[in-house]
């Protein structure tokens, strides 16, 4: 599979800050990949600069193309919310199809028309009329009207209640994403998009601390729930990080094996919450 | 890259829709006033009679000089109103997608920063001025034909007195060409505004007028001289569209008579020199510095990232 991002190094600071520092990888096409990090820790800075909203050092690439530097090309072939709630307010929803459909050459005016057809947005509505959700749903259905090769969604359910965001992750994966088309997506409410991506970052303060295919996760973490003596012995095996959950203790290991922890307790695949909070905490201790 | 332009421009239409409600709500009250007058002058029955016989008897040019200098008079209300548009347009134009974040949005999308501020200085110089233009024409058509009525209504030959005698087209056209030179001479302000307007974070207005007001007096009282001063308002002051004519020598009274200047036409045409003003050094060097306002607000706009 060709590489649609192509990070080499990648650094890009604020003054003494070290926004995102010295980063690379490679992001596929076909895959959707979650960008997960804490506050501050570079995810936005990283997204802008695929974006070619900002400047950086370091050799980035996307769909080929600078993007600081040519990202007149690159939108047209990459479409993304940067946050929820920019939509002009004063605009309405068919100035709003109409302005798309002028300067976009991939956007599908019918397409997005279908799309708020299954909605409660009415054409001739103000965006400031509308609530929270139905803005984002408006965004989502131009951007997903558009026929891009890459989608990158920067905390996209933000404020969100849980029916609307259960919706959009749906709509998604059901109507959006195929084989052809990849995405990048950051957020905070990690559990929700777990079983959507194929592949995960972390990322902390402005370095990349995972990289991994979702599938290739069970192989390389587990967690071990266990207490007493078994904790004492299971502590041997250098977990990366321990924590208390109802009395007992919660081992996650990096490159233990199965085989290794057999007979000391349960055994599971950490959730990508609790193995980016193993990573982080577990670095920082 | 013309198809982005016209999207762009249109789009500021949607936006600022104050750029055709005020015209249209001048012209408006400018039609009512006219109304409201021709009401009031009513009644004053006999010594309107008088008058409507005087201005029948008056010659062809005296007649075309009165009707240019009314619909002149007309066209001024909608030229300062373009101007306090052009200024509230322009700094507003970037500073208020920032503040919504809707540049977030604007800037996912396949146009350039610098198609986007041009389409903004675009409206200012051009479309805001046609806007006008069209208005004060309009405008100028509704209270002659609403004069046409009222001097019908009182026997006068409407035809004789108004239709026949106004220079429409060579005032429209001096009218049309005065209203798109007065933003190229005033450019200079209008890339400043949009400058701010891209770059300051509070308060476009004040950042606006402060430095214009605070550098010449500062320049005076710490060195003495006066170039900003002169810069600043000389320029608007002035204007070498409008040629060596006075306004004074256009029409006058002797003997109590309306009389035409000898020399001088009676359509608003001959009032204009487009030569000086098209050599005028100061159009070009207002133009230039404009250009470099408008290339750093593009920077700025491109560069910054304060979302």
């Amino acid at each position: 599979m060709p590489s649609l991002v192509s990070a080499r190094n990648v650094s890009k600071s604020f003054g003494p800050v070290l926004a995102v520092n010295d980063v690379s990888f490679e992001l596929e096409q076909g895959k959707i990949m979650g960008l997960i990090g804490p506050n501050g820790a570079g995810k936005t800075t990283l997204l802008k600069a695929i974006l070619g909203l900002t400047d950086c050092d370091g050799a980035l690439s996307v769909l080929g193309l600078d993007p600081f530097r040519q990202r007149k090309e690159l939108m047209q072939n990459i479409s993304f919310i940067a946050d929820v709630a920019v939509l002009p307010r004063w605009i309405r929803v068919n100035q709003l199809l109409s302005f798309v459909e002028s300067v976009h050459p991939r956007f599908s005016r019918p397409r997005a028309e279908e799309l708020l057809s299954r909605t409660k947005i009415l054409p001739r509505a103000k965006v400031r009329e509308l609530s929270k959700g139905m803005v984002t749903q408006l965004h989502l259905s131009i951007i997903t009207a558009v026929d891009a090769k890459l989608l990158v969604l920067d905390e996209p359910t933000i404020g969100l209640d849980i029916i609307f965001r259960k919706e959009f992750y749906g709509n998604l994966l059901n109507d959006y994403f195929d084989k052809e088309r990849t995405i990048l997506i950051t957020t905070h409410q990690v559990e929700e998009i777990e079983n959507l991506l194929t592949d995960v970052m972390f990322i902390n303060d402005g370095r990349i601390v995972l990289h991994a295919s979702m599938d290739a996760l069970p192989e390389r973490y587990v967690e071990l729930m266990t207490s007493g003596e078994n904790a004492e012995r299971a502590r041997r095996l250098n977990p990366i990080f321990e924590r208390d959950v109802f009395g007992k203790k919660v081992l996650t290991f990096e490159g233990i094996t199965r085989e290794q922890l057999k007979g000391l307790g349960e055994l599971r695949t950490p959730g990508i919450a609790d193995l980016f909070v193993a990573k982080v905490k577990g670095a920082a201790a | 890259m013309i198809a982005n332009q016209v999207a762009l421009i249109r789009r500021e239409l949607w936006e600022h829709r104050a750029i055709y409600v005020t015209p249209v709500v001048i012209a408006v009250i400018v039609s009512l006033m006219s109304i409201t007058g021709q009401v009031t002058v009513s009644s004053f029955n006999n010594a309107l009679d008088v008058a409507i016989l005087g201005i029948t008897n008056l010659g062809e040019r005296e007649r075309s000089g009165f009707i240019t200098v009314l619909t002149a008079g007309l066209s001024g209300f909608f030229v300062l109103a373009m101007w306090v548009l052009i200024i509230f347009y322009t700094l507003d134009a970037l500073y208020a997608e920032r503040k919504d974040r809707s540049i977030l949005f604007w800037r996912s999308l396949p146009c350039t920063d610098a198609e986007t501020v041009l389409s903004k200085l675009l409206t200012a110089v051009l479309v805001i001025p046609l806007v006008t233009f069209a208005a004060i024409a309009v405008t100028q058509l509704v209270v002659l034909a609403l004069s046409s009525v009222w001097l019908g209504m009182h026997g006068a030959n409407a035809w004789h007195l108004v239709w026949g005698a106004a220079p429409l087209f060579e005032n429209w056209l001096a009218t049309l060409v005065f209203v798109m030179a007065l933003p190229l001479w005033l450019s200079p302000f209008i890339g400043w505004f949009l400058f701010v307007s891209a770059f300051t974070k509070r308060s476009p207005l004040l950042m606006a007028f402060l430095p214009i007001l605070i550098l010449p007096m500062l320049e005076k009282s710490l060195i003495g001289t006066t170039v900003f001063a002169d810069a600043f308002f000389v320029r608007s002051g002035s204007l070498p569209i409008l040629g060596e004519m006075d306004v004074g020598d256009f029409m006058f009274f002797e003997h109590g008579e309306l009389q035409a200047a000898d020399s001088a036409a009676v359509s608003l045409l001959p009032l204009l020199n487009v030569g000086q003003f098209l050599g005028s050094p100061g159009l070009w060097l207002g133009l230039a510095v404009c250009g470099l306002f408008t290339t750093t607000a593009i920077y700025v706009r491109r560069y910054r990232d304060d979302s």
